[in-house]
């Protein structure tokens, strides 16, 4: 401290300015290393090896990966979380932003109690969303849905156990989730948009169409690309919706890849193939994620 | 005509929305307060019946409710609070301080917000086994209060609001930058104290798959673990099980109504602006 | 709130974060506190509660969970000797890949298990056993005699005869159950067992071996039982007489309430799940034995892992839980059938009949089948094969799947779930 005296006052200004950024940071630091950035990488220490929680860890090189790839479980796994979440997605976010330009159109008189309203499923958590659709999505007669679908002379669908049910119900959950939230995104950037654009329009003719197509998406592109982005990443963690829509049995027919991962490592305790399945679910999210925005880039282009 | 074609075709649309999104609430209450012989028959009943307090009784028998709700309140609250404070001190310190490997340190922030948290997934529930912490509300407390996102919101907020020739001022005066935080900082915070709150309680009270994989005695259970143990309960009774979710999800549906402008603000400015 | 939170000592320090007590278990109360995990209809709890009043210094917390929950999170707990219970049920189908992990349960023959060892039957106290027999895993709780349980008033629907009497010699081999079931179904609609999961135990578990050899080596593609009861049910699927719903589904518990099937074919324990689900179906249910010979499916032990701090004070609640008399208790409030046989013989337990099932004794009829049980081995992965099988009937059931091509599927997930444990 004593060198310190003679330095310029700046300088010992800048040092203690140094000094408590440090410190004010070191808190979170400490803990994200511990219980973030560890396991992190930790995972793929584990995803080469053996384990089964009880005995010794034992090196087994790409045999993990090997088992996992070889899987058609898991190939299963990923197309259904592919399915599930374009169905759940795709159509949601379209649906949203007409939802958004509807509720954006000066004619519209309680535009918050709307809002609300749409964003009301939000709120709920998603093991509540998820009972809820299952008991509506049951797969006797006398569920909600088969009732509905009994009454316009369609068949009862096995909803729990059919191929594209089992996808349907759980895209269900997740598009009336995230509709509202969506929708409110949309609208915040639709708000945005100068109204004499679309009074220019109105002017030559524009139908309401039109007005969407050429006006609405363009001007909203960025946060089209954030809300594509943001559900796609969100479609591929899948996991809460299933587990409770199927119950203990996790059919094939639901499975996601963190369900296969949660299964690998929580019910059948083989840690290291979870972990080499967690490796391989964030090196597809990362393709994913360029894909995503190579495509959206070019969509807009 | 025309426009009032669009006009009603306008308010169609809004009012299906508006249907489609409240009606599974308006279902739940019907099965809440209906016997489960009524609710698994056709025509199923679609107006409230005489079962609501006897099926809460079932739910009271099968789980502990009012526990599991309890624990939902201190983690989300503990979490929430400690969130507030980790990340705002760092947001502040990222915004306002040079110290060496600060971009270096931000930059690493930003690349985790990228990264799935199911990859640690395993290894974090190794840490937590070692630390003893399995069936331990800290379990979920401590990890939770990792928030790459909250000091990123917390910078840019800060970055934006807090004036720097106010802290120069305050630095003069001799204040300290424990000080500057608390007397300073924070006040002018607290409209992003109030959207992160939101955000990050939220999260916590309905995150499902951390919980589950470390939450494994029922006295620890949050109330979303314990709605699973409702649809396990080995007499199968979707009144009750419909009336256990029913009544977990209706506190945050009213403190939601209450404050939806706040809320909604909140839970979509934090997307828009990021 | 059961359980406070440990002191958060960053936020706490700063933000004076309030309530932050220490840890619950450690105890402000000078006694004992057991935990104590079940799954199941049991009557746990209450035997518990009695427990605690003629031992005031113990506390036991009874933790339900549901059966395939709990096994994984005691499998997870004690590998990472975190958070496992000082007491915990295990069933029969579990033993073995607990007895894996001997190292973390307390050998029970050193809390003086042996004494208590005559008063079990033999079969059901070997399976707890290691091969050396020098080490216990766990109490023998009840077994699983399994018989027929049917609806009278299905059966009256039906034109059949509803008294028990009449009804066994109907239901003597599994060609006269068939019979049954086509009258119950072209008279009335309905299907006989409204899962397949019923049909294909009871045959199973009338065969000599199961899925796997005592080397633990899958012999379903080998061994013609499986195989045979596999057939069977998908037949009767095809014919319409066995149902779509998979156990333990709220559409299961339902069914069984509605009396939409004519017949359950399922254990003793079941009984508690019957009166549960269809509290008001009672005089509609009768009893008989099952079609050819009874079957053993489930029953439980009661283990103490390593983790407890208590043993002793967990072994005697524990020695008092399985006791004769409570295992008589047991039976008469949730059909958990003894497994201790000085019960057979008592009078209490001859002599009871129950209103539900229009004043039959229960008792004799369980105790009947109890008799021709023999015990199989049932290896290690015994779960991994069964949900699996039950996948491809489910599959056969709702989707009208091909069987042989549900069974070749099953066989290959069954095989590469086997080989990476």
């Amino acid at each position: 401290m004593s060198a310190d005296a003679y330095a310029s006052k700046k300088w010992t200004e800048k040092r203690k300015e140094s000094v408590s950024g440090l410190l004010f940071i070191s808190p979170f630091f400490i803990l994200f290393a511990i219980f973030g950035l560890f396991p992190m990488l930790f995972s793929f220490y584990l995803g080469f090896q053996r384990w089964n929680g009880l005995g010794e860890m034992e090196f087994v090189g790409f045999q993990n990966f090997a088992f996992v790839i070889e899987d058609p479980i898991f190939w299963k796994a990923l197309y259904n979380t592919i399915i599930m979440g374009a169905l759940g997605t795709f159509p949601q976010l379209i649906v949203a932003i007409f939802l958004a330009f509807a509720l954006n159109s000066a004619l519209v008189k309680f535009q918050s109690a709307f809002r609300a309203a749409f964003f009301l499923p939000y709120v709920t958590s998603t093991v509540a969303v998820a009972i809820i659709f299952g008991v509506m999505f049951s797969n006797q007669d006398f569920g909600l849905i088969n009732v509905f679908l009994n009454l316009v002379g369609l068949d009862s669908v096995s909803w729990q156990t059919n191929e594209w049910g089992v996808k349907i119900a759980v895209a269900v959950m997740v598009f009336w989730r995230w509709l509202g939230y969506n929708t409110i995104i949309y609208l915040a950037g639709m708000q945005g948009i100068p109204n004499d654009l679309y009074e220019a329009a109105t002017i030559d003719g524009a139908t309401v169409w039109q007005k969407i197509r050429f006006i609405t998406i363009p001007m909203l592109r960025p946060i089209i690309i954030f809300t594509v982005f943001l559900s796609t990443i969100g479609a591929l963690q899948l996991f809460t919706e299933p587990l409770i829509f199927l119950g203990g049995g996790l059919r094939q027919e639901g499975i996601t890849v963190v369900l296969y991962l949660w299964r690998e490592a929580f019910s059948n305790m083989a840690f290291g193939t979870a972990s080499a399945s967690a490796i391989i679910l964030f090196l597809i999210i990362i393709v994913f994620a360029a894909v995503n925005s190579f495509v959206v880039n070019k969509a807009f282009k | 005509m025309s426009k009032v074609i669009s006009k009603v075709s306008l308010y169609a649309v809004l009012f299906i929305g508006a249907f489609l999104s409240i009606f599974p609430f308006y279902w739940m209450f019907v099965m809440a307060t209906n016997h489960n012989s009524v609710i698994n028959r056709v025509p199923p009943a679609l107006i409230p019946g005489p079962e609501l307090v006897n099926n809460f009784q079932n739910v009271l028998s099968n789980i502990d409710f009012f526990g599991a709700i309890g624990n939902s309140l201190i983690v989300s609250s503990v979490t929430t609070l400690g969130v507030l404070f980790l990340c705002s001190l760092a947001g502040f310190a990222f915004a306002k301080f040079h110290f060496k490997g600060k971009n270096l340190l931000f930059g690493l922030l930003l690349i985790t917000m990228m990264v799935p948290p199911q990859l640690g997934l395993i290894p974090q529930y190794y840490i937590i086994t070692k630390l003893g912490w399995l069936s331990d509300l800290r379990a979920v407390i401590v990890p939770g209060l990792i928030d790459a996102f909250g000091i990123f919101w917390m910078r840019q907020y800060i970055s934006s609001n807090v004036p720097d020739e106010l802290m120069d001022s305050a630095k003069i005066d001799g204040c300290s930058h424990v000080r500057v935080y608390w007397n300073i900082v924070v006040p002018i915070i607290l409209p992003a104290f109030a959207t992160l709150a939101i955000i990050k309680f939220m999260y916590m009270w309905n995150d499902f798959l951390w919980p589950l994989v470390v939450l494994r005695d029922e006295s620890v259970h949050t109330i979303q673990i314990a709605l699973r143990g409702l649809i396990d309960a080995y007499v199968k009774d979707n009144g009750m099980i419909l009336s256990g979710t029913f009544w977990a999800t209706i506190p945050l549906v009213l403190i939601f109504l209450l404050f939806n402008k706040l809320f909604i603000s909140s839970l979509t400015q934090g997307a828009v602006k990021s | 709130m059961k359980k406070m939170v440990g002191s958060l000592v960053l936020s706490a320090a700063v933000l004076g974060v309030a309530g932050c007590a220490g840890d619950s278990s450690s105890g402000s109360s000078d006694g004992t506190e057991l935990n104590f995990w079940v799954f199941g209809a049991t009557n746990y709890e209450e035997l518990a509660a009695q427990y605690m009043e003629e031992n005031p210094d113990v506390s036991i917390k009874v933790n339900f969970s549901e059966m395939g929950d709990l096994h994984n999170n005691l499998f997870t707990a004690v590998s990472s000797n975190s958070g496992a219970p000082d007491v915990t049920m295990v069933e029969v189908s579990q033993i073995a890949k607990f007895l894996d992990a001997q190292d973390r349960f307390y050998n029970l023959y050193d809390y003086g298990a042996e004494d208590v060892k005559g008063d079990y039957l033999e079969w059901k106290w070997n399976i707890a056993e290691n091969t050396d027999g020098d080490y216990l895993l766990g109490l023998p709780t009840d077994i699983g005699p399994s018989v027929m349980f049917y609806r009278k008033d299905v059966f009256e629907e039906a034109g059949l005869p509803t008294e028990p009497e009449e009804v066994q010699p109907l239901v003597t081999d599994w060609e006269g159950f068939k019979e049954v079931a086509e009258t119950v179904h072209s008279e009335t609609g309905k299907v006989m067992l409204d899962t397949p999961e019923t049909m294909f135990a009871a045959i199973r578990d009338q065969a000599p071996e199961q899925y796997f050899n005592t080397d633990d080596e899958l012999i379903i593609n080998e061994s013609p039982y499986v195989r045979e009861a596999y057939d069977t049910t998908a037949e009767m699927i095809k014919a319409g007489l066995i149902g779509k719903n998979e156990m333990w589904t709220p559409e299961w518990g339902n069914a069984m309430a509605e009396g939409s099937s004519g017949a359950l074919l399922a254990p003793s324990w079941m009984v508690a799940s019957i009166k549960g689900n269809a509290p008001d179906a009672e005089g509609d249910w009768g009893i008989v034995q099952m079609p050819e010979k009874a079957g053993n499916w489930g029953g439980s032990y009661i283990a103490i892992p390593k983790e407890s701090k208590h043993p002793e004070e967990a072994y005697e609640f524990v020695e008092w839980l399985v006791a004769p008399e409570r295992q008589l208790q047991s039976f008469n409030d949730s059909g958990m059938f003894p497994s201790a046989p000085a019960v057979y013989s008592e009078e209490s337990f001859l002599n009871t009949s129950d209103e539900y099932f229009g004043g039959l004794n229960t008792a004799e009829i369980f105790a009947e089948a109890a008799e021709t049980v023999e015990p199989i081995y049932m290896g290690k992965n015994y779960s991994i094969v069964h949900d699996e099988l039950m996948t491809a009937l489910i599959n056969v059931a709702s989707e009208g799947k091909d069987p042989d091509k549900e069974w070749d599927e099953a066989v290959k997930r069954i095989t590469s779930q086997l080989d990476r444990q």
